[in-house]
C-alpha cells in the first residue's frame, strides 16, 4: 500500500522532483506540480503526487512523530 | 503461517513495493516468490516490513483472533470481508497514533472525530482518507489537470476492481469504475475500458479469461476475486467513500 511521506524537496526540474523523506529513503520522480513546491520545501507525498505543502514547524512536527513511532515499534520488535 | 493468505497479501503489495512506495526494496524475490507460487519465511519477512500494510493487517488479525495471514485477515484488508466489523474503533484509534509511522496525529483525531467512530480499517478507506486530510488544494482554482492528477493517484493506490474483456499476452481489458474528484468529494465513474498488466507466471493468471473479475492496484492485476470478493470490494469501497465524502465536507467548510 502506499503509505503518505513526509519529506524535503532537493532538487527540482520541470514540475518533478527528488524528494527526501522523514524515513531515509528518497524518491526521484515525484510530481510536485499540483503544490508547486520548490527546492527546499516540505511536502506530503501519496504514490508519486505531492498532494500538500507542509510549514517547516509542521514538518518539524511529523519528523518527531515519525521518530517517535519508529522507536516504539523497534522497542516492540526487540 | 497460512500459504494462501501469505500470497493474496503478496500478491496486493507487490506493485506499490516495486514503484518504491512503501516496503522494503525486494521486488524481485516477490516477484519470484509470486511466479512460484512459494510462501516461504523469507517472504513473509518482507512482508513484515511493510511500514502501513503490516501493521493493519496485525490490528485485524489480533481483533478477529485470527493469525495475521489467514486467509481472510489481508482479504479483509485490501477486498473488505466482515472481519473489519470486529475491529473496535477505539483500537484503531490507537493504532492509528501508536503503530503507523507520519500520520499527522492532529488529522488522525479529526478524522475520528469527524466519523463518529465509525471508521473500517480498510486499505480504501486509508487511502481515501488520507487524501481527504492531506492539505491538497481542492477549491475552485484549482485546475482540471491538477484534479486529474489527484483522481489519478487516489484511483492507482487504492484497490480497484474490473471485468475482463479481453486477455492479452502481458495486458488484460477490463470494464473497471473510476474513482474521480469532483464538487468537493469523490464518486465512483461509470464502467469504462481500463488496460492493466498483469502476469501469467502468477497464479492464477495462466488461465484467466473473459468475464473474470480481477483486482487491479497500480495499473497490475493482483488476483482474479471471487463472486463473493467482488461482491465485497464493491460494497465496502462505497462505504468507504461515503464516510470519506463526510470528511471532505468538513474539511471545505473549514477553509
Amino acid at each position: 500500500m502506499c503509505v503518505t511521506r513526509a519529506g524535503k524537496v532537493v532538487s527540482t526540474s520541470q514540475g518533478r522532483a527528488r524528494v527526501e523523506f522523514f524515513d531515509g529513503r528518497a524518491l526521484d520522480d515525484v510530481d510536485v506540480s499540483v503544490v508547486n513546491a520548490k527546492k527546499g520545501a516540505f511536502v506530503e507525498v501519496f504514490g508519486n503526487l505531492a498532494l500538500g505543502l507542509l510549514s517547516p514547524a509542521e514538518a518539524k512536527r511529523r519528523k518527531q512523530a515519525w521518530t517517535e513511532v519508529a522507536k516504539a515499534v523497534g522497542a516492540a520488535r526487540d | 503461517m497460512k500459504a494462501d493468505g501469505v500470497l493474496f497479501h503478496a500478491k496486493h503489495a507487490f506493485m506499490p513495493n516495486s514503484l518504491g512506495y512503501c516496503g522494503p526494496d525486494e521486488r524481485g524475490q516477490i516477484q519470484r516468490d509470486l511466479e512460484g507460487n512459494r510462501s516461504d519465511e523469507e517472504l513473509v519477512q518482507i512482508l513484515q516490513k511493510f511500514e502501513a500494510a503490516y501493521p493493519f493487517l496485525k490490528l485485524i488479525a489480533r481483533s478477529a483472533g485470527k493469525e495475521v495471514f489467514d486467509y481472510s485477515v489481508p482479504e479483509a484488508y485490501w477486498i473488505g470481508n466482515r472481519l473489519l466489523d470486529s475491529v473496535p474503533v477505539s483500537d484503531f484509534y490507537s493504532f492509528s497514533h501508536h503503530e503507523i509511522k507520519g500520520r499527522d496525529p492532529n488529522k488522525v483525531r479529526e478524522v475520528f472525530k469527524r466519523l463518529d467512530g465509525v471508521a473500517p480499517p480498510h486499505h480504501t478507506f486509508y487511502v481515501m482518507s488520507t487524501y481527504a486530510t492531506t492539505a491538497a488544494p481542492d477549491g475552485p482554482n484549482v485546475t482540471n489537470e491538477a484534479k486529474r492528477k489527484i483522481a489519478e493517484v487516489v484511483d492507482n493506490c487504492r484497490i480497484s476492481w474490473g471485468v475482463v474483456s479481453n486477455v492479452g499476452k502481458d495486458e488484460l481489458q477490463v470494464l473497471a469504475r473510476r474513482v474521480n474528484v469532483d464538487n468537493g468529494g469523490l464518486f465512483l465513474t461509470r464502467p469504462a475500458v481500463k488496460r492493466v498488466r498483469y502476469n501469467s507466471e502468477v497464479r492464477p493468471f495462466r488461465t484467466v479469461r473473459e468475464g473474470d473479475v480481477v483486482s487491479i492496484h497500480w495499473g497490475y492485476a493482483c488476483d482474479v476475486l471471487t463472486p463473493r470478493q467482488a461482491k465485497n470490494i464493491a460494497r465496502y469501497t462505497s462505504v468507504d467513500i461515503s464516510l470519506v465524502n463526510r470528511l471532505m465536507k468538513f474539511e471545505a467548510s473549514r477553509r
